[in-house]
């Protein structure tokens, strides 16, 4: 990131201004290219790790081995689909929906720190704007519900807001004691305190975060609207939940945004409690930084995919009354516990 | 409050249960056939495409009229001994599979065979015609008796009889 | 409207609630094309928010005329459109049709018929409850599960496509017997091998992923209660009226083929999850009977005797003398009754269907009063209807 300031600033002779902005489109293109890859790949990802879960195959054909471009044919169908807007829909609405969700997903990954001094935004607030611009993605479901005037997607909406309004209490509870560990909401400075092996990972520093991540993978699921807690979609008993109405682009649109998410969160769980960028013994630090946080980035979208291909589906009240009686009253205690722990151990700072 | 722990404990080891089953198929080679290349070893009595063994057929017509459901057509011309059938033809939109044709013929000729894959694009290419009467007209009364199971063998070639080449 | 049922709460479709404001119950269309209605069944719902204030079953989606088809085809004939009927578990369909037509025309049976007949029609019993099992769970949203149920239940139609030809609508049973003996290879060997590992392996991985899980039982357990005094009322039979605690089944009670001869069980459902006769408890009785139908098979293939597996030819024409007569069977979803009016020609003068699953489904509207949206889904999943039979 200096390096390119310096290159910026200093070789191509634009001035200060000039060179951010020219680094923030960079990185800004970058990160689209980055979500719309690791769309593709965990589409197809999802299948390959559902059928193999399931006994089955998954794609095989297209392309040749083990069906990998089969999300490259999806996408290019979908593209290829006629874009229907119901008679009845709030038109201003309906399009704008899928490019606020996508808009929330997209601006998150802002904050991510892949490498050592390579993010696109090192935000002393990183963690805080991360959680607040993904909150964004509720008021596009909702809009994209109410829109689509269609009685299941109304519901699937209400449904969604209900349930990601209310998982975003416990998500960010589970993020507070690593804050206080680090004493900082700096993305990069939370990594960087995790240096040096496992077991400085903060997962294993005391018992308090590692139900912390416990709770923040939980809360994570809900709030990807995955896995046995997709009340939004709920295929079995709103057709398809908010996104019933869509078809062609702006339900690749949803798609792309859902899987994007996915990985966001599970790299914000990496960055918090799974170590960033540091390999999980000194013997794997000849790996390049970006591609360690990235590994263990797919191995917890393979957890999530692993849980909800497996259990079913709770209802609507279980999923709220598992949020606040049982979750935030666990992520308070863990709180008040990762602090105690801390002041006995004192290992403050 | 114990059972409020309690569900929390027992929620979380039967979801873990679960996913050590799920997991164990990971490694497990998956039971799906991949069609065109693998196939499935019918069995002597599978009951596939109705064929009709031109060669034997006398047109004696038990066949359609024991069709529950009227899937084949046979047109003949002429009376007595010099009947000759025109058309022979099975509707394979309406046909059933159920066999009831086959178990009482009494010259062997319509079987079942093995084939079960016959898409078309078209639903009415799947009237096959099993003769062309500007070739040759079959006379219907016959001394063919033959003895012969219900089952045939898989047949290769599947255009035998004029089958097939209707679209 | 129907506030009694919702255990007194009051809800936003009251007209009174909030003055000034008009609200109206949400009119809703569940189905017929929608993923939880199996198949072709439309449910008219009004709701409130996610409660269900009143639910309405609309059938007739799936009508074929079979009865007023089988005025015109002959006994042996209306064989293949009993299959269609319930089209999970057509060997159990056929069964109760050629019950019927040997009643009626005194036709007996040889043992070694009735003996494949038993076998088929559990493992044919089987076949359906794994589907039972894999839809409803599917209706929870575990997906696996689905996919496991339908890989075993594949086992049993190669199986039966071995001895009968078929592999869903068999038309395997004749009136006087079977229509094939055994296959020339080793198909009773390899039936109780596959009921062995249906018994030992199969059935415990089912119960690890969906009977025993934490979010499974909270989802069934005290949704739908059927009380034993509704499931009276409304004629429920078959795994629902079991699963309410009530120890009926065909098979024993009203003694059939040669069921009597036969150890089993009457697995029924005693609430160990919740009340009794909650989506649990029909679901576990399912399981449970899947169980019982493997002693069944495999009593039913050791003791096979020898002999003749048709009384009447096959190439003869079934005839029966001028009457009447209704038999019931206990098929897979319940008690299923054919009343064959004959006028001693070859066909029947009339045949009239009673169908286990369309008074099975009517106690939904019943039942469905208050529950949530996602609990009437698991409701009609528990039911297990098969529409091919509701609507003949």
């Amino acid at each position: 990131m200096e390096a390119m300031y310096a290159f910026f600033m200093d070789k191509a002779g634009m001035g200060q201004a000039g060179a951010h902005v020219t680094v923030a489109a960079i990185m800004a293109t970058l990160m689209f290219i980055v979500m719309a890859l690791c769309a593709l790949v965990f589409t197809w990802m999802e299948r390959k790790v559902a059928a193999f879960l399931q006994s089955r195959w998954g794609p095989m054909r297209t392309g040749r081995w083990q069906g990998w471009a089969q999300a490259v044919a999806d996408m290019l169908k979908i593209l290829g689909k006629e874009d229907i807007i119901p008679a009845e829909a709030d038109k201003a609405l309906f399009i704008f929906a899928p490019l606020l969700v996508l808009l929330g997903s997209l601006l998150a990954w802002a904050a991510i720190p892949w490498a050592p001094g390579f993010v696109a935004a090192d935000l002393d607030l990183g963690l805080f704007y991360i959680f607040a611009v993904s909150s964004m993605v509720i008021i596009g479901i909702l809009m994209a519900g109410w829109a689509s005037n269609n009685k299941w997607a109304l519901y699937g909406a209400a449904r969604g807001a209900a349930q990601m309004v209310s998982y975003e209490i416990p998500l960010a509870l589970a993020a507070i004691p690593v804050v206080m560990y680090t004493g900082s909401l700096n993305t990069q400075d939370i990594v960087i305190a995790q240096q040096g092996g496992i077991w400085n990972w903060f997962i294993f520093r005391n018992p308090f975060l590692f139900v912390s991540f416990f709770l923040y993978f939980v809360a994570s699921i809900a709030e990807t609207n995955r896995g046995p807690f997709d009340m939004p979609e709920t295929e079995s008993e709103l057709v398809a939940g908010y996104h019933t109405e869509y078809t062609g682009m702006r339900f690749a649109f949803f798609f792309l945004s859902e899987y994007a998410n996915l990985f966001l969160v599970s790299m914000i769980a990496v960055l918090l409690f799974l170590g960033g960028w540091w390999a999980p013994i000194p013997g794997l630090d000849f790996l390049p930084a970006a591609l360690t946080f990235v590994i263990k980035g797919v191995l917890m979208v393979f957890l999530n995919m692993w849980v909800r291909w497996t259990l079913p589906r709770v209802r609507v009240d279980q999923l709220m009354h598992l949020c606040w009686k049982v979750m935030i009253p666990a992520a308070l205690i863990c709180t008040v516990g990762a602090g105690l722990w801390m002041m006995a151990s004192g290992a403050a700072g | 409050m114990v059972q409020y722990f309690a569900d929390m404990v027992q929620a979380v080891g039967s979801a873990l249960q679960g996913m050590g089953i799920t997991i164990k198929h990971i490694w497990t080679r998956p039971v799906t056939l991949q069609f065109p290349e693998e196939r499935q070893v019918m069995p002597e009595r599978f009951r596939g495409f109705v064929h009709n063994d031109m060669a034997k057929c006398d047109a004696c017509n038990i066949c359609a009229k024991l069709c529950p459901v009227d899937c084949i057509y046979i047109v003949t011309e002429g009376k007595g001994k010099d009947r000759l059938m025109t058309r022979y033809a099975i509707d394979y939109n309406k046909c059933i599979w159920c066999s009831l044709c086959t178990e009482n013929c009494h010259t062997g000729s319509i079987t079942m065979s093995h084939d079960y894959d016959h898409s078309v694009y078209d639903r009415r290419s799947l009237v096959y015609e099993f003769m062309d009467p500007n070739v040759a007209k079959i006379p219907c009364h016959r001394q063919t008796r033959i003895e012969q199971g219900w089952w045939v063998e898989p047949k290769d070639d599947k255009d035998e009889g004029g089958k097939g080449d209707d679209a | 409207m129907a506030i009694e049922a919702t255990n007194g709460k009051k809800g936003w479709g009251d007209q009174d609630q909030v003055p000034g404001i008009k609200s109206e119950l949400l009119e809703l269309n569940m189905g017929p094309q929608h993923p939880a209605t199996h198949g072709v069944l439309r449910l008219l719902l009004h709701t409130d928010g996610e409660i269900v204030y009143k639910v309405t079953p609309v059938l007739g989606y799936l009508h074929r005329c079979a009865e007023k088809i089988a005025e015109g085809v002959d006994y042996k004939q209306w064989v293949v459109y009993t299959d269609r009927f319930d089209y999970l578990a057509p060997m159990t369909c056929n069964h109760t049709y050629v019950t019927a037509v040997e009643k009626l025309g005194g036709i007996e049976v040889p043992a070694r018929a009735e003996h494949l007949r038993i076998a088929t029609a559990e493992l044919s019993r089987v076949a359906s409850h794994l589907i039972a099992l894999a839809t409803f769970g599917l209706d929870m949203g575990a997906w696996t599960p689905l996919l496991y149920c339908f890989r075993e239940r594949e086992e049993i139609l190669n199986l039966l496509e071995r001895i009968s030809g078929g592999r869903m609508l068999y038309n395997y049973m004749v009136p006087g017997g079977v229509r094939y003996d055994l296959p020339r290879d080793n198909w009773v060997a390899d039936v109780l091998e596959f009921v062995t590992m249906m018994e030992k392996k199969k059935l415990p991985d089912y119960n690890t992923l969906l009977t025993y899980n934490k979010i499974f039982i909270e989802r069934t357990s005290d949704v739908g209660i059927i009380t034993r005094e509704d499931a009276f009322a409304y004629g429920c039979t078959g795994p629902v009226l079991r699963g309410s605690g009530v120890k009926w089944d065909c098979r024993r009670d009203d003694p059939y083929s040669l069921y009597h001869k036969f150890d089993f069980e009457i697995p029924v459902g005693m609430g160990e999850m919740g009340t009794v006769g909650d989506c649990w408890d029909r679901y576990i009785v399912r399981v449970r009977e899947i169980e019982q139908s493997c002693r069944l098979i495999r009593q039913a293939l050791e003791q096979l005797p020898e002999g003749p597996y048709q009384s009447i030819e096959l190439k003869k024409p079934v005839r029966v003398p001028a009457g009447a007569a209704f038999t019931r069977t206990e098929t897979a979803k319940g008690e299923l009754g054919h009343y064959i009016v004959a006028d001693g020609g070859q066909k029947p003068f009339r045949n009239k269907v009673r169908s286990c699953s369309m008074c099975n489904l009517q106690v939904l509207e019943k039942i469905g009063v208050g529950l949530m949206v996602s609990d009437l889904v698991a409701t009609v999943g528990s039911l297990d209807i098969v529409l091919g039979e509701i609507d003949r």
